[in-house]
């Protein structure tokens, strides 16, 4: 297995460490404590989760990665309070949660709009849901509709939009409920690749205008680097972190930094860490070593 | 969440329908009456047709019926009074709906037969041969007869279960040699089926089967002076379909009641005996055999028995009133 | 693209092809019953004597099987008397397509000729009505019922087993019981044709709203939705569509309880003139009266149809792909 000669990925310019430094200053809006999660499966209990520690500052990004099937989804569920905890606990703001609620907002992968309701009153139902005035929800959701560049499509129904589209609308409806941290699970992962780039951008842009804390979670490198202040990185059975990443490339981010020495440092520990040398036989390493030139292109790791 | 359980939603339909849909039973004076396809009751509808109930002073609302439905609804409680054979009374009666009858309408002069394939020409032929017929019902009695006629029994054929209205079919089909049914469908069974003879009818045993009006006892106790009115105007409808200058006008209101055009309908009132006052009051004697209502529905409460279509044998006494039409 | 082949799996027909299909879909069978009725030599299994010969039971106008016309004329022949004659001749009991069309258009404009005799449409009517206060108040419970337990599970439980058990048991068989308590007139068969519905929807129309996406009730969860708002802006808006579909294959099935609801009780209704008119043999109007309930069933069906395209209008995108 050949490595390039790369920088420590945990080398950071004074410009990114400063950033860090203020970034650990900020509020904790999310604390994870010993998370667990075992599922009643027919064939007995699995354990997806085991004890999970992490916290998210205010205005972070975290992107999560880890092998197919270690616990991402359960861990952004357990988050959301689609799932409940086995044990350990989540405090959002120093509040234990408990079910599902308005302040942490989700994005699918399978966009999940209301296809009964045009763009507009799909952004505007969690507002409706909180009370908020019919007058008041639809201006405040053209605001939020024009923030993702769909204004000519508002009064159109969800199944006439691209996917990249949909997507756009599942992020302005569940920024306009006003959560305080946004659970994403792998929202880009049914897009090509030219629109998942351009979403990325979009998303980057989105979350630098606005107050808003992003879980995100993938199974491409490229983008939880490319997103992310900071990266999870999760171990299969059981799902464990195995590391949290400080990500050393500068901000704000642009398409030339994924071929920049402190990005491919960063590809290649996360590279190290999802497919451990010695667990893939040769042909994966390099398969590996030659998606490394082809900066872009998503592949499924594997183990 | 509020939810009402199943039980309560389904007594709030109930509830729903009845008040949608039932009839205004409050007012007591409207006797409802049942009735249904034989020509005997078909007979009626001149009297409803021409208002002779309003002209009577009596309130009478007829509802037309399938004849197994009308025993139903009058078993039901829901009729006051219901057109049926004097064989069928007990049988209604056994499980509780008694009735009394009042009036002796008709008998069956013909209209029930025993139709036979081509080749048998005679009852005696049937030894031994297979016969369809509505096992435990009237039509079932009317074999006994013809066998006994000929000093054969019901030991000596192979019977099958047939209901009168599938009986043409089931002839055609050759699957009996002979079948038992009443109108229209032992006249249908007849033409279906080329060389097929009626080997027996009701016309050889007048009496065997007669057709009645029967009332629930606490609509006739309640309201014996209306009941009184409507057996007056039976009698005038009978004397209007019986009279020669009257009785094509009866004819195409009989017919029309039943879908068909006079023509067709005549000879189903042809094998149908109307009765006059003068000679229904001379079939309340207590006799012993078919010229007497008394001696009918005996050999019917014997057969029934025999059939076990019930258990206790039914107080004939309390089924009969004849003073509505001998006039005490 | 003019040669598009007619055969490809699942793929959307021209405009002109569906209307050609359609056509034919009715003048098929249309065909083939005219063959049958038309043609001598296809079927007719009887013969009808115009000339009964020397045969003593023969009758003009009688229908008799073509063996034994055959018999008996042979032996007529070699007794040397007079010969039958007669036509092929299809059972009474098919009448030919001009002859339902007659009895169509004449059950239509035949007076009554009773005072208390209806008109055949008024007869028509009274149907649909039964039809009409069935189907509605099994919908009035059914559709509510069947989208709580499709919605909670316990719902579900408290009462899906016994409606399982139930919907096997056949309407028709609670006709005495109904006429028992609801009369003779309307109630019992407006009973029948609700208890032929009723337990079908319930378990119709939850297992429809099962079938909603549960990553719509997530996504709602996420945005702040409580349990009502739930049901109203999620549950009920997202099933609409389907419910509505299910909804017109039940009222179909409300139809086919007509003929037993309506012996129910007081004879009424077109079942009143159909078995009337089979009783006595007038297959023509017999057929008539089916060709009836087939024409107001497919045309109330085609309305509510196209009803569907204006009230779920997010779903006609998707139907046309
Ligand atoms: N409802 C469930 N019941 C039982 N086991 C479950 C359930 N949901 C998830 N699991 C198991 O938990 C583990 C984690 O699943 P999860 O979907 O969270 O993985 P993931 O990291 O999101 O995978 P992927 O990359 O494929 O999306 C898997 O082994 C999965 O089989
Ligand atoms: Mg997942």
């Amino acid at each position: 297995m050949t490595k390039l000669d790369l920088p420590n990925y945990k080398d950071q310019s004074p410009e990114v460490k400063a950033r860090f430094d203020d970034l650990k200053q900020r509020d904790v809006i999310l604390d994870v404590k010993h998370l667990g999660k075992i599922f009643d499966s027919a064939k007995g209990p699995v354990t997806a989760l085991e004890d999970i520690n992490f916290q998210v500052h205010r205005r972070e990004f975290v992107t999560v990665i880890g092998p197919s099937g270690c616990g991402k989804s359960t861990l952004i569920r357990t988050l959301a309070g689609l799932e409940s905890a086995t044990s350990g606990e989540v405090l959002l703001e120093g509040a234990a949660v408990s079910g599902p609620g308005p302040d942490r907002g989700m994005v699918f992968q399978g966009y999940t709009l209301f296809p009964w309701l045009t763009v507009k009153k799909n952004v505007m139902f969690g507002l409706r849901n909180q009370g908020v005035s019919a007058v008041e929800a639809e201006s405040e959701a053209l605001e939020w509709i024009n923030l993702v560049g769909l204004e000519k499509f508002a009064e159109v129904y969800p199944d006439q939009l691209s996917g990249g589209m949909k997507q756009r609308v599942a992020i302005a409806r569940a920024l306009a409920a006003k959560p305080r941290i946004l659970l994403m699970d792998e929202p880009f992962g049914a897009l090509d690749a030219q629109t998942r780039s351009k979403m990325q951008a979009y998303l980057l842009e989105i979350w630098r205008h606005i107050d808003i804390t992003i879980l995100f979670i993938t199974h491409d490198l490229d983008e939880a680097i490319y997103l992310a202040d900071r990266i999870l990185v999760l171990d299969a059975h059981p799902g464990r972190v195995s590391e949290l990443i400080e990500v050393p490339v500068s901000r704000p981010r642009a398409p030339e930094q994924l071929l920049r020495p402190e990005f491919l440092a960063a590809r290649q520990r996360l590279d190290e860490l999802i497919h451990p040398p010695g667990q893939g036989d040769e042909e994966v390493g390099k398969l590996n070593m030659l998606r490394f030139a082809n900066v872009g292109e998503e592949v499924q790791p594997q183990n | 969440m509020q939810r009402c359980n199943l039980t309560s939603r389904i007594i709030v339909f109930v509830v729903l329908t009845l008040s949608l849909a039932s009839p205004s039973q409050a007012a007591a004076e409207t006797l409802f009456v049942g009735y249904s396809d034989w020509p005997g009751w078909v007979a009626w509808e001149v009297a409803v047709e021409k208002d002779w109930f309003a002209e009577a002073g009596v309130d009478v609302q007829f509802e037309w019926f399938d004849y197994a439905a009308s025993m139903e609804a009058f078993a039901a409680g829901q009729l006051d009074a219901v057109t049926m054979t004097n064989g069928d009374a007990l049988v209604t009666g056994s499980t509780g709906a008694q009735s009394v009858m009042i009036i002796i309408g008709d008998y069956s002069n013909g209209n029930d037969m025993v139709v036979a394939a081509p080749g048998i020409k005679s009852v005696s032929e049937l030894k031994g041969k297979r016969v369809g017929v509505e096992i435990g019902f009237v039509s079932h009695l009317l074999l006994l007869d013809a066998l006994e006629s000929v000093g054969l029994t019901e030991a000596d054929v192979e019977l099958v279960n047939v209901p009168t209205n599938e009986a043409p079919q089931v002839l055609a089909s050759r699957d009996v040699d002979a079948i038992v049914a009443w109108q229209p469908n032992s006249g249908q069974s007849l033409s279906r089926v080329p060389g097929s003879t009626a080997i027996y009818t009701s016309g050889d045993q007048p009496g065997l089967i007669y057709d009645v009006l029967a009332v629930s006892p606490r609509s006739l106790y309640a309201n014996r002076e209306e009941w009184s009115k409507v057996v007056d105007v039976w009698y005038r409808v009978v004397d209007y379909i019986l009279d020669p200058a009257t009785v094509d006008d009866a004819l195409s209101i009989m017919s029309a009641r039943v879908g068909l055009s006079p023509e067709e309908y005549a000879p189903l009132l042809a094998g149908t005996r109307l009765l006059r006052r003068e000679e229904a009051k001379g079939l309340y004697q207590e006799t012993e055999g078919f010229d007497s209502l008394h001696g009918s529905t005996s050999i019917s409460n014997d057969f029934n028995l025999r059939y076990e279509v019930y258990r206790d044998p039914q107080d004939l006494e309390a089924y009969i009133d004849s003073s509505f039409t001998l006039g005490k | 693209m003019t040669s598009a082949p007619w055969l490809a799996p699942r793929i959307a027909l021209s405009q002109q092809r569906e209307r050609v299909l359609t056509l034919l879909s009715f003048l098929l069978p249309l065909l083939i019953w005219a063959a049958v009725s038309y043609t001598p030599f296809i079927w007719h299994p009887n013969m009808e004597i115009t000339e009964p010969g020397s045969v003593n039971y023969f009758q003009e106008g009688m229908q008799i099987e073509r063996e034994t016309f055959q018999e008996e004329y042979n032996t007529q022949l070699e007794a040397g008397g007079e010969l039958p004659q007669g036509f092929r001749a299809n059972p009474v009991y098919l009448p030919a397509p001009h002859e339902v069309a007659i009895a169509f258009y004449t059950s239509f404009t035949t007076e009554p000729r009773r005072r208390s005799e209806q008109w055949l449409h008024e007869s028509l009517w009274h149907s649909i009505q039964i039809i009409f206060w069935g189907f509605t108040l099994s919908s009035i419970l059914g559709v509510p019922l069947g989208i709580l337990s499709g919605t909670f599970a316990a719902v579900s439980r408290l009462h899906e087993p016994f409606i399982e058990f139930f919907r096997y048991l056949p309407a028709p068989a609670f006709g005495a019981l109904a006429v028992a308590i609801l009369g003779i007139y309307d109630g019992p068969k407006i009973a029948i044709i609700f208890i032929g519905t009723f337990f079908q929807q319930v378990l119709v129309i939850s297992n429809t709203t099962r079938k909603l996406d549960i990553a719509l009730l997530e996504a709602a969860l996420t945005l702040g939705a409580n349990r009502r708002q739930l049901l109203f802006k999620v549950v009920i808006p997202g099933v609409l569509p389907q419910l509505y579909k299910d909804q017109r294959i039940l009222l179909g099935w409300a139809w086919t309880y007509l003929i037993v609801a309506e012996l129910i009780g007081t004879s009424s209704g077109i079942t009143w003139f159909i078995t009337q008119q089979a009783r006595y043999q007038n297959f023509d109007n017999v057929f008539a009266a089916i060709m009836m309930i087939g024409i107001i069933g497919l045309l109330s069906d085609l309305l509510l149809a196209r009803l569907g395209k204006r009230l779920f209008p997010w779903e006609r995108s998707s139907n046309k792909s």
